[in-house]
């Protein structure tokens, strides 16, 4: 058994434990086999991570984070005239670009 | 051209005015209202005010039973709705719906309504996850207030769409905030023309206080998290591109405002992606009416 981030959670995992909600109530019961429902759930309810059964821990990483670094340049260079009425050194900022980059990489730099 | 239907100075009371006199908030809110404040309503009660609107209904359903709520179980009657989400939420969510129908002939050069409504929508589910984040109740005053954020700018650019044209001409030009440019042109802004109008309409101040104050929350003296909330929000939503209202740029943060949210800068991007899935079956529900 080992945590798997829910990125990397896939239909067809069985749970090595019971999966709770950020108050503690229970979602999905140890043994049950998820399926893509399970894991839209899980999202809506904003569980990050689930133990899963048959998994060494730290095997698999978080998504990977090798993007070619010209499509990042690219997509930088995109958001970066959209952020300059904001504090660029605060660190909700730097988060939000951080994010808006990478949803640029993975959607495409227009 | 700028004023040609407008003589005389423009002010925030006569923009009110002249909006109040065209459009009006359904009937049917202030009966909703009036039930709920009774003591000795019932569900049964409100459902019954509610299932008169037969589009409003079934709008609230499908978002009742939609990824945005999570319920497991099916909701497949108004009385359930109001004894599951409660009385306030699906008065505010009802609030929220209605206001989207009432303004529908506007300019289409001027604003494109339907990024209009997903900017709106995203600043709404937003500023429910960062709320249901903190462990706020009532999150649906939130998302409603959300929603209704920019309310003003379609008050603007029915009253005075000459103006309103200027304003944009100008920014886009010159590359600075639409914001700036209402003040410096009307000398208010559409945070303001929101507020006047949705006070005359009796909006609670709940609601009201967060969109009048969504570029200042530090002006917010009865719900300065409410504002704090919908001002995050509304910068989350104009650096994901999540919809537009006209801005271009990002919003600068008011940092007090960040910090009385006390979150970290590490859940933000938890957030977006809890929210994404949710995005998009809230607009094909609550857009469909508002275009």
């Amino acid at each position: 058994m080992g945590i798997v981030h829910i990125d990397n959670l896939n239909a067809g995992m069985l749970l090595a434990a019971d999966v709770h909600d950020r108050n503690g109530r229970l979602l999905l019961g140890a043994g049950t086999e998820l399926n893509d429902k399970h894991l839209y759930i899980f999202r809506t309810w904003g569980v990050l991570e689930a133990d899963i059964a048959g998994i060494e821990e730290g095997s698999t990483p978080r998504p990977a984070e090798s993007i070619d670094p010209e499509l990042l340049a690219a997509a930088e260079a995109e958001i970066k005239p959209m952020f300059r009425y904001t504090d660029p050194g605060h660190p909700a900022i730097i988060e939000l670009m951080h994010i808006s980059t990478m949803k640029k990489v993975l959607h495409g730099v227009r | 051209m700028a004023s040609a239907d407008f003589k005389g100075p423009v002010t925030l009371e006569r923009l009110v005015d002249m909006t109040t006199t065209v459009y009006s908030l359904p009937l049917f809110y202030d009966r909703l209202t009036e039930i709920i404040n009774h003591p000795r309503c019932s569900v049964t009660d409100i459902a019954r005010v509610i299932t008169e609107d037969q589009g409003l209904t079934a709008r609230l359903l499908k978002l009742a039973n939609s990824p945005m709520f999570g319920y497991y179980s099916r909701i497949d009657t108004i009385n359930k709705a109001v004894t599951i989400i409660g009385t306030q939420q699906i008065r505010d969510l009802a609030l929220a719906m209605s206001v989207m129908e009432v303004f529908t002939d506007i300019p289409k050069e001027l604003i494109n309504m339907k990024s209009f409504w997903r900017h709106g929508i995203a600043c709404g589910i937003i500023a429910r996850a960062l709320a249901t984040y903190r462990r706020e109740n009532n999150v649906e005053r939130y998302f409603a207030a959300g929603i209704l954020h920019d309310l003003g700018l379609l008050v603007m650019c029915t009253t005075i769409p000459g103006i309103v044209r200027e304003i944009l001409v100008t920014c886009s030009k010159d590359g600075t905030l639409c914001l700036n440019g209402e003040l410096a042109h009307l000398g208010f802004t559409h945070a303001e023309v929101g507020r006047d109008l949705f006070r005359k309409w009796k909006i609670p101040v709940s609601i009201v206080e967060p969109v009048a104050c969504h570029h200042a929350p530090a002006m917010a003296e009865q719900f300065p998290l409410g504002a704090s909330i919908i001002h995050l929000a509304n910068i989350i939503c104009q650096a994901l591109e999540l919809g537009s209202s006209g801005e271009r740029f990002v919003h600068p943060l008011d940092p007090a405002a960040w910090q009385r949210l006390d979150i970290p800068a590490c859940a933000l991007s938890r957030i977006v992606k809890q929210v994404e899935p949710q995005l998009e079956e809230a607009f094909a529900i609550l857009g469909e009416n508002a275009l």
